[in-house]
């Protein structure tokens, strides 16, 4: 009685001092975004909880707000100079437009292909599925440099339809296989007694199947906007100007030095809406990550 | 009423294939974008690949074999798929392991381990940019809180960076990759523990077996098919590295970090030799489709 109690206190610390390695890293980076930058360039004393407060970082970077020339100091001012290099308004706006955009778009054009391949039995649809796996598997690298020219006379470089375009084409595999499997668990006796009764396929579809998956569906949405929020490279070789919020952070780090600060605020602020929206599709996760592969 | 309507309109004037009885209206808006945005570039790929691209004179010449041979006689690609494989097997192997026992360490109904699972996850929707930073900021050599803390106990001097040098950048680069997927391989193991038959386990113990025999004897083959699906999904994108690389190293030093993805970014941005990326690209393409076949082949994979 006495060792298993032990095992489970035990156990309990383990498991806390995991998980706290593994959050320690965003603990840090949010701690980073609040101190002075006096604190921050401490070499003498790295680990300090001493300090004052301050959301200057964010008043630059998420509200725009002019660089405090007290706070930073000449001395220790540098990286990217030029009026509202560190503001993020626009990055934050455009990383919003592209990512609610492009969640829609994949969505809607996987719900239609995603009833499809559940409840038309047709030839080909298992090469057709296998197809689609395979634009999940592929290297984005591999279709930007053709992508940049076929944007180029398409007028879509450096656009925001462009980039959300692409994380459309990057999101359809895996909201295509994820629907599927939300559809293959509505038994097909429902489509057939709803034919029966008279309606279309397109009404079955819309009236009486879509609103039985709508967590599916909600869980499938979360997880588009995420990859979508979260997406680097495509964005960084399709656009000059349009920064979404990965690419833009990454021009804060100069070679003269890197803005931690502002780095860490805007960051910090960039992880918020995907750590809302995880914890809300907590029980779909893993069919998520997994395409429908593994049902929870 | 409205039905009825919908349903005469279907049947009297449009042919069958553009109703919704047959898949091609459901399927070709998807078809339409992936054709376009995804098969169409590969292929536009596939014909750069195929001349010989002078950047200075910004001038082409058909010459199918120049870029290819040059590619197989280009040192820089035999290092980066050298890198690309550690990279992928030491953070796989990693991953996998330490993925496994989390999950089993946090697979419990008591009090709390609920609000564990969920912290767990949060890695998942950091940027892999921001991760970078993250990373960078701690191992900064200065101030950075992991190079202090090595420091402190003497696994590492201050003359040494973690990412300046070649001996430990790659590591430094793993170690931001397995802190931010370590997350999924416990989620995926934690799903296959919570879907396992008790019966076998329980008849086990009754046998006499230990935990570690039920463990390798019944946990890991009943598993077997949910493990290689995670390596499959992580062992893809590890292939596909970029993020962590470009932020945190930009290849270097030197090119002791530089992936194939990396290395066809950087023929792209310095030389601006469209038809060598490409190139270098397509060759990432081939690999990552050869290695996921015959895996999902030899697995039996099925989506």
């Amino acid at each position: 009685m006495r060792s298993s109690t032990l095992k489970s206190v035990l156990r309990y610390l383990v498991s806390l001092f995991v998980v706290a390695v593994f959050v320690f890293p965003i603990a840090w980076f949010a701690l980073t975004s609040i101190k002075p930058i006096s604190a921050v360039f401490n070499k003498d004393r790295v680990v300090v909880f001493d300090f004052k407060p301050t959301f200057d970082n964010y008043r630059v970077t998420v509200l725009g707000g002019e660089k405090n020339s007290l706070m930073t100091g000449q001395s220790t001012s540098m990286g990217t100079s030029g009026k509202g290099a560190y503001d993020g308004r626009g990055s934050i706006m455009s990383s919003l437009i592209i990512a609610i955009s492009s969640t829609f778009l994949a969505t809607f054009i996987a719900l239609l292909a995603g009833y499809a391949l559940s409840r038309l039995k047709f030839w080909g649809s298992q090469g057709y599925l296998n197809w689609v796996l395979s634009q999940r598997f592929l290297p984005p690298i591999a279709i930007i440099i053709p992508l940049v020219f076929i944007f180029h006379d398409l007028g879509l470089r450096d656009t925001h339809l462009g980039i959300i375009i692409a994380h459309t084409l990057i999101n359809i595999p895996i909201a295509l296989l994820l629907l599927k499997s939300f559809f293959d668990d509505v038994p097909i006796e429902i489509d057939q007694a709803a034919m029966i009764d008279g309606a279309t396929r397109f009404q079955c579809f819309y009236l009486v199947v879509l609103p039985m998956i709508r967590g599916g569906i909600a869980a499938t949405a979360v997880l588009c906007f995420i990859f979508s929020w979260t997406e680097f490279i495509l964005s960084l070789f399709l656009t000059n100007t349009i920064r979404t919020i990965p690419v833009k952070i990454t021009t804060f780090v100069t070679s003269t030095g890197s803005e931690w600060g502002y780095i860490s605020a805007l960051g910090t602020a960039a992880i918020i809406p995907g750590f809302i929206f995880i914890l809300l599709v907590q029980n779909h996760l893993v069919r998520g990550l997994t395409m429908g592969a593994i049902k929870d | 009423m409205g039905s009825a309507q919908v349903r005469q309109a279907s049947k009297g004037r449009l042919p069958r294939w553009l109703t919704s009885e047959h898949p091609l209206p459901w399927l070709f808006p998807v078809t339409s974008i992936l054709v376009v945005f995804g098969l169409y570039p590969v292929l536009y790929s596939l014909w750069l690949s195929f001349f010989k691209r002078n950047p200075a004179t910004r001038t082409e010449k058909f010459l199918p074999a120049w870029n290819w041979n040059k590619l197989l006689g280009d040192e820089r690609v035999w290092d980066a798929v050298q890198v690309t494989f550690t990279y992928a097997a030491i953070a796989l192997t990693i991953q996998l392991v330490l993925g496994m026992l989390i999950a089993l360490l946090l697979d419990s109904d008591r009090r709390g381990f609920g609000l564990f699972r969920a912290l767990m996850t949060l890695p998942l929707v950091v940027p892999p940019a921001v991760t970078g930073m993250m990373f960078l900021l701690m191992y900064d050599s200065s101030f950075g809180v992991i190079s202090n803390a090595l420091y402190s106990v003497n696994l590492l001097s201050p003359d040494h960076p973690i990412l300046g040098s070649g001996s430990t950048a790659l590591w430094g680069v793993i170690v931001a990759d397995v802190w931010q997927w370590t997350p999924f391989m416990v989620l995926i193991m934690l799903a296959g523990l919570r879907a396992l038959p008790k019966e076998p386990f329980e008849a086990a113990s009754i046998d006499g077996a230990t935990a570690f025999q039920s463990f390798f004897f019944l946990t890991l083959p009943m598993m077997s098919k949910i493990i290689a699906l995670a390596v499959l999904v992580r062992g893809i994108d590890l292939f596909r590295i970029f993020d962590y690389v470009k932020v945190m190293t930009d290849s270097g030093p030197g090119t002791a970090t530089e992936t194939l993805t990396a290395y066809a970014g950087t023929v792209y941005f310095k030389s601006a030799n469209f038809s060598y990326a490409s190139t270098v690209a397509l060759a990432t393409l081939i690999l990552v489709l050869v290695v996921s076949t015959v895996f999902i082949k030899v697995f039996k994979i099925r989506f």
